[in-house]
């Protein structure tokens, strides 16, 4: 058994890719209510009610936010589906990055359910954070090549 | 209805949020064991505050009543002690019943003070019992530490106190244990000094001695403790001492006051003027 230390935390985390490929267009509200449908699905295998499908309305929310930071210069090209190849491996990093700190601090947080435990919180976020985006980037990179 | 479509285009979203987030926050907590414990601890919590600071705001309502309640139980039990006292004194230690109307020779009421004077040469205070409550003209005045003063002018709902920070004020006052007597007056600076005079001068004190009423008045009753002996010395050719007494009793910072009622004090007048 390997002691993996701060990393023996994490789990790592594919189904927000869904709520992050999302059309740009879609409007918020729709997006909203579309996660938490997929939330419940989520949470009907953790057989943890609700708290999935919480944190994916809350993330579904705060997409938004994350793609102001994020856009670049030229705005998005609001047709076009996220492409790794069109924005570039760095962005799609940063995307993921942003995006599931939110996702993973307020999942923890709501599991948890206490500020007691802050320090578990900000790890498991930060070990989960690594996993989840590395698995991610991988994961887009196997299933749609050509993008 | 314009206004309300506006609204709901510009806020939409956070609508959206916050009414989605408040079902998925009622399944967690209902079907989570976790999260239904920890939701169910805090609740407790803060509700326990919540009933923890109505109590305080309703009881500090309720502390005016209970303060006059306080007070009449105050005056019944200073009136036992005081009867009790005077009794011993002049008939040796008998069993003593307030109920016993041939032995109550003082009654208390309590009384609010609700306007004083403390730096002028003659202090007054006024309280808010008046003919209505049987207050008469030449009543005594304590507190819980001491004597106040005498009262001197009374209508319908008030009374006009003169405090024994006046010129005029004369009180008797007896050295604990040993009886000597002397008049008590204020010289007029110190609000916690006054001035024992007429003490013989083979009176044997020290410093530290508790002053007390002497009894000898148709006024107090023997046995209120007023304050300590501060000071002492003998002027050059005088025959009596002259005494700083420290008070126990703060005029500046009273509030509640005890009206005495001697039962006898006509009868004792009206002879001893009678006597003249």
């Amino acid at each position: 058994m390997i002691d993996l230390g701060f990393l023996s935390y994490g789990h790592f985390f594919i189904y927000p890719l869904w709520i992050m490929l999302l059309p740009f267009k879609l409007p918020r509200p729709i997006l909203m209510v579309l996660a938490f449908i997929m939330g419940l699905i989520v949470d009907m295998f953790y057989d943890s009610p609700g708290v999935h499908a919480a944190t994916l309305v809350f993330t579904a929310y705060a997409r938004e936010f994350v793609l102001r930071i994020l856009e670049p210069e030229i705005g998005f090209d609001l047709d076009q589906p996220f492409s790794l190849k069109r924005l570039g491996i760095v962005w799609y990093i940063a995307y993921a990055a942003l995006f599931l700190i939110i996702h993973l601090f307020v999942y923890f947080s709501i599991e948890v359910f206490s500020y007691v435990y802050f320090y578990e919180i900000m790890m498991s976020t930060i070990s989960s954070l690594i996993f989840s985006v590395f698995i991610i980037v991988i994961f887009v990179m196997i299933s749609n090549p050509k993008y | 209805m314009r206004n309300l479509l506006l609204l709901i285009a510009k806020y939409g979203s956070t609508i959206t949020l916050l009414f989605l987030e408040v079902i998925c926050f009622y399944i967690i907590i209902n079907y989570n064991q976790s999260q239904k414990e920890i939701w169910g601890h805090s609740a407790g919590l803060f509700s326990g505050y919540v009933n923890n600071q109505v109590q305080d705001a309703s009881d500090y309502f309720k502390l005016q009543s209970l303060n006059d309640s306080l007070l009449v139980e105050n005056s019944k039990l200073l009136s036992t002690i005081i009867n009790y006292r005077v009794n011993s004194k002049e008939n040796g230690f008998r069993i003593f019943e307030t109920q016993d109307s041939s032995l109550l020779k003082y009654t208390f009421a309590p009384a609010r003070i609700i306007n004083k004077t403390i730096n002028l040469r003659n202090n007054h205070i006024t309280i808010n019992k008046g003919i209505k409550d049987s207050v008469t003209v030449g009543m005594g005045v304590v507190s819980k530490n001491g004597i106040v003063g005498i009262v001197k002018n009374v209508s319908e709902n008030y009374a006009v106190v003169m405090t024994i920070l006046h010129h005029q004020s004369k009180i008797s006052a007896a050295i604990k244990n040993n009886d000597f007597h002397g008049t008590l007056v204020w010289p007029g600076e110190d609000t916690r000094i006054m001035n024992l005079m007429t003490l013989p001068r083979h009176a044997e004190i020290t410093r530290g001695d508790t002053i007390l009423t002497s009894g000898y008045s148709t006024i107090f009753p023997y046995g209120i403790e007023i304050g300590t002996i501060k000071d002492f010395k003998i002027e050059g050719g005088e025959d009596s001492f002259s005494i700083d007494v420290e008070l126990f009793n703060d005029l500046a910072k009273m509030t509640h006051v005890y009206l005495v009622k001697n039962i006898g004090q006509v009868e004792q007048e009206v002879l001893e003027i009678d006597n003249e």
